[in-house]
């Protein structure tokens, strides 16, 4: 048996990315056309040294302003917890280490790629979208700047480039979008010098990252953050000590509210008359309804029907 | 602009229409949107990573744990991935490697990279020692890093770090404290056609630690109610018990002693504070069974006694023995009762040569059964004459020669 090869990997989770610029594979909200094959990446806090490499990198990939390289080593920065924002959508923060004070914890942030996302729920024009891939996206044309999204990531992830007032411009992690398009590594991961990030299959990547514990149990505490935590996300991350004391909220596993509230959220956001989209919602129901009725006597006759489905 | 807001007034509509299609749409038809599934086939999905992902802490060694060839030869060992220091059964003191390595890796943009393999093995030896860094090797030769840790990040299999990886995370595990002053330009890799000088391979040369000297007896005042004094007897752990550093000082550098950005201070060892649990372990490691009465008295321990800790006394062969010898490779030794034949299976009757108990049996006890003088077979106690001798005792009188 041959291992799978990365470089189909890169190549397929590229024609995805090509796919979904042809609006093929967008799905919102709902978990059931994630890919097996989807995206996952490991944050290593035990081995990432803080040298914010991969700040620099994340800024060149995404033509954002940046000084060069060598300036990233002045750890001064690390003096105040920073979150990732229009001029960074990724950064490290220090944290102190209670074994070693000499040996501090550092932790990578950005969008985590969240498997059910809170943002694309919010979104109401349906301008961020969950990938196949499991990338978290969206089109700027379709943004109209109304930061539904903001408030929705529990994470506090997406911001706004409002240099231009009238045209806003979503600023997170597109998880190199552009870059895996060529195939290439997304840029942060691709220069980390200790390869404190680790690119690969989802679920190839928690089996790395439970051996690493495994192997380490005086190293890490037996938590992957990110694995259920609201219903998964792509990004995780082990490390040595609890996740709270390094800022990374305590998410239970549940997903966050789902897409039924956007319609609401849609109606008033437009101050189309209420009383005739109602009588239009009405409608939809009354076929939804009666498909679902058709669906769950499909559910009785063949139990065993596609898994996806009835999730 | 303006186009971009005419279009919204029409998503409302256009979003319901798309949620009651999608409903509408026939069953099989949703399935589309999995196209770029399956690009790996279910076989490749499955399969077995390459290298020893197995369970690294209790893992027995077979030949298929080391030669995935099914006729391994000298020539062509076929030897796997990294199987990790379990198996690592031989190597070099540290003496007998080199001195300095270069590291010519990126020799096109930067000067070599120097590193100072002799007082970074020396100082191992505080640590886990040379497997630190060699963390995989067969009996033979040291194994280049690049035999298992290859050139490109993107690769097959991401759960070994690629060389980049592995040769900064040797350094940066205990070389965290980098800043501007003292980054990568300046450690290691000097930028080519740049005047930065080369650290100095002389210096490094000359570099020693000065001898490390062993505690003999250690002891704490805790506030513990079971007992507030902990006497720790680290000279007999070492060399009567003969336990390896390592044993206790695992994943151990420099900056646990010295904090290098602080030249004032990098002479003395810096507070590290240990949670309770830290504190413990190195113990409770071996004692767990009487746990908190083991270490904590109300009065300083004496040295170990094996009389007085075991109930009995080592003579003769056995006080020349190593404690494993007896009780087993594996911590916590193994208790022994104070019978012989728990331990020398072979002392049955016929069998026996009673010389080496320190006496040679007379010719009238020669062939008697064991049990007539060590009644029941319990060696632990001394012989009874009386069954046969009313008049005789044991040891005022001996029934052979010392
Ligand atoms: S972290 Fe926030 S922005 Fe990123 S996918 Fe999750 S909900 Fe959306
Ligand atoms: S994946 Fe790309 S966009 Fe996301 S943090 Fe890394 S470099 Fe930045
Ligand atoms: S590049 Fe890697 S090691 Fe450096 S800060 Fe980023 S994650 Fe950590």
């Amino acid at each position: 048996m041959k291992n799978l090869n990365r470089r189909d990997f890169l190549k397929s989770t590229a024609l995805g990315v090509s796919a979904v610029a042809l609006g093929a594979t967008s799905v919102k909200g709902a978990d059931k056309t994630l890919s097996e094959d989807r995206i996952g990446i490991l944050v290593d806090t035990a081995v990432c040294i803080g040298c914010r490499n991969c700040e620099w990198a994340c800024r060149v990939a995404h033509d954002m302003p940046t000084k060069e390289l060598e300036s990233y080593s002045d750890n001064s920065v690390f003096k105040e917890y920073r979150r990732p924002d229009k001029t960074a959508l990724t950064v490290v923060n220090q944290f102190e280490n209670e074994k070693n004070p000499l040996l501090p914890v550092y932790v990578k942030n950005q969008c985590m790629h969240c498997e059910r996302p809170a943002c694309v729920s919010a979104c109401i024009v349906g301008a961020l979208t969950k990938q196949a891939d499991g990338s978290v996206i969206w089109d700027d044309d379709k943004c109209i700047g109304c930061r539904y999204c903001m408030v929705a990531c529990q994470f506090q992830i997406p911001s706004y480039d409002y240099d231009k007032s009238i045209d806003p411009h979503i600023r997170k992690c597109d998880l190199c979008f552009e870059r895996r398009k060529k195939e290439k590594l997304p840029a942060c991961v691709n220069i980390c010098p200790n390869e404190a990030l680790l690119f690969g299959k989802r679920s190839e990547i928690i089996q790395i990252a439970k051996n690493r514990i495994k192997r380490k149990p005086d190293e890490y505490i037996d938590h992957i953050y990110g694995e259920f935590e609201i219903g998964g996300t792509s990004w995780m991350y082990i490390a040595g000590k609890n996740f709270e004391k390094l800022k990374m909220p305590p998410l239970g596993n549940n997903p966050a509210p789902g897409i039924s509230e956007s319609i609401q959220h849609g109606i008033f956001a437009y101050f189309v008359p209420p009383v005739a989209l109602y009588a239009l919602l009405g409608t939809v129901m009354w076929i939804t309804r009666r498909r679902n009725g058709e669906n769950d006597e499909e559910n009785i006759l063949k139990p065993h029907d596609e898994k996806g489905e009835n999730k | 602009m303006m186009m971009k807001k005419v279009y919204f007034l029409y998503i409302p509509l256009i979003l319901i229409i798309c949620i009651a299609g999608s409903n509408l749409l026939p069953k099989g038809l949703t399935k589309k949107f999995d196209a770029d599934k399956g690009n790996f086939s279910k076989e490749n999905q499955n399969n077995n990573l390459t290298h020893v992902e197995s369970d690294f802490t209790n893992q027995t060694l077979t030949c298929k744990s080391c030669h995935e060839t099914e006729y391994p030869t000298k020539n062509d060992p076929g030897l796997r991935k990294c199987p990790r220091f379990d198996m690592i059964s031989k190597f070099p003191t540290f003496n007998k490697g080199p001195e300095v390595v270069d590291i010519k890796e990126m020799s096109d943009k930067y000067t070599d990279v120097v590193f100072s393999h002799k007082i970074h093995s020396q100082m191992s030896e505080m640590s886990i020692g040379c497997t630190d860094c060699h963390h995989y090797n067969t009996t033979g030769p040291v194994l280049n890093c690049r035999e298992c840790h290859e050139q490109n990040r993107s690769r097959e299999d991401v759960s070994v770090p690629d060389l980049k990886a592995a040769f900064h995370r040797q350094c940066m595990g205990c070389h965290k404290q980098w800043s501007h002053d003292n980054g990568c330009s300046t450690q290691c890799h000097s930028n080519k056609g740049t005047d930065v000088k080369n650290r100095d391979r002389q210096e490094m040369l000359d570099k020693k630690h000065p001898k490390v000297t062993e505690p003999t007896k250690m002891i704490w005042e805790t506030n513990s109610a079971a007992g507030k004094i902990v006497t720790f007897f680290h000279n007999e752990h070492n060399q009567l018990f003969k336990i390896n550093c390592n044993t206790c000082h695992k994943q151990e550098n420099c900056t646990k002693c010295h904090d290098v950005n602080n030249p004032k201070d990098d002479k003395n060892p810096i507070g590290i504070k240990k949670s309770f649990e830290d504190h413990h372990k190195p113990c409770m490691n071996c004692h767990n069974e009487n746990a908190c009465e083991k270490c904590h008295k109300e009065k300083e321990m004496t040295p170990f006694n094996h009389s007085s800790s075991a109930g009995w006394t080592l003579k003769n062969y056995h006080s020349r023995l190593a404690c494993e010898k007896c009780h087993g490779n594996s911590m916590p030794f193994k208790k022994l009762d104070n019978n012989c034949t728990s331990c020398h299976k072979n002392f049955a009757p016929g069998k026996f040569d009673h010389k080496l108990a320190g006496l040679t049996l007379s010719e009238n006890h020669k062939e008697m059964e064991c049990e007539n003088c060590h009644l029941k077979n319990d060696f632990s106690k001394p012989p009874d004459c009386k069954t046969c001798h009313d008049d005789k005792s044991f040891p005022a009188q001996s029934p052979g020669k010392r």
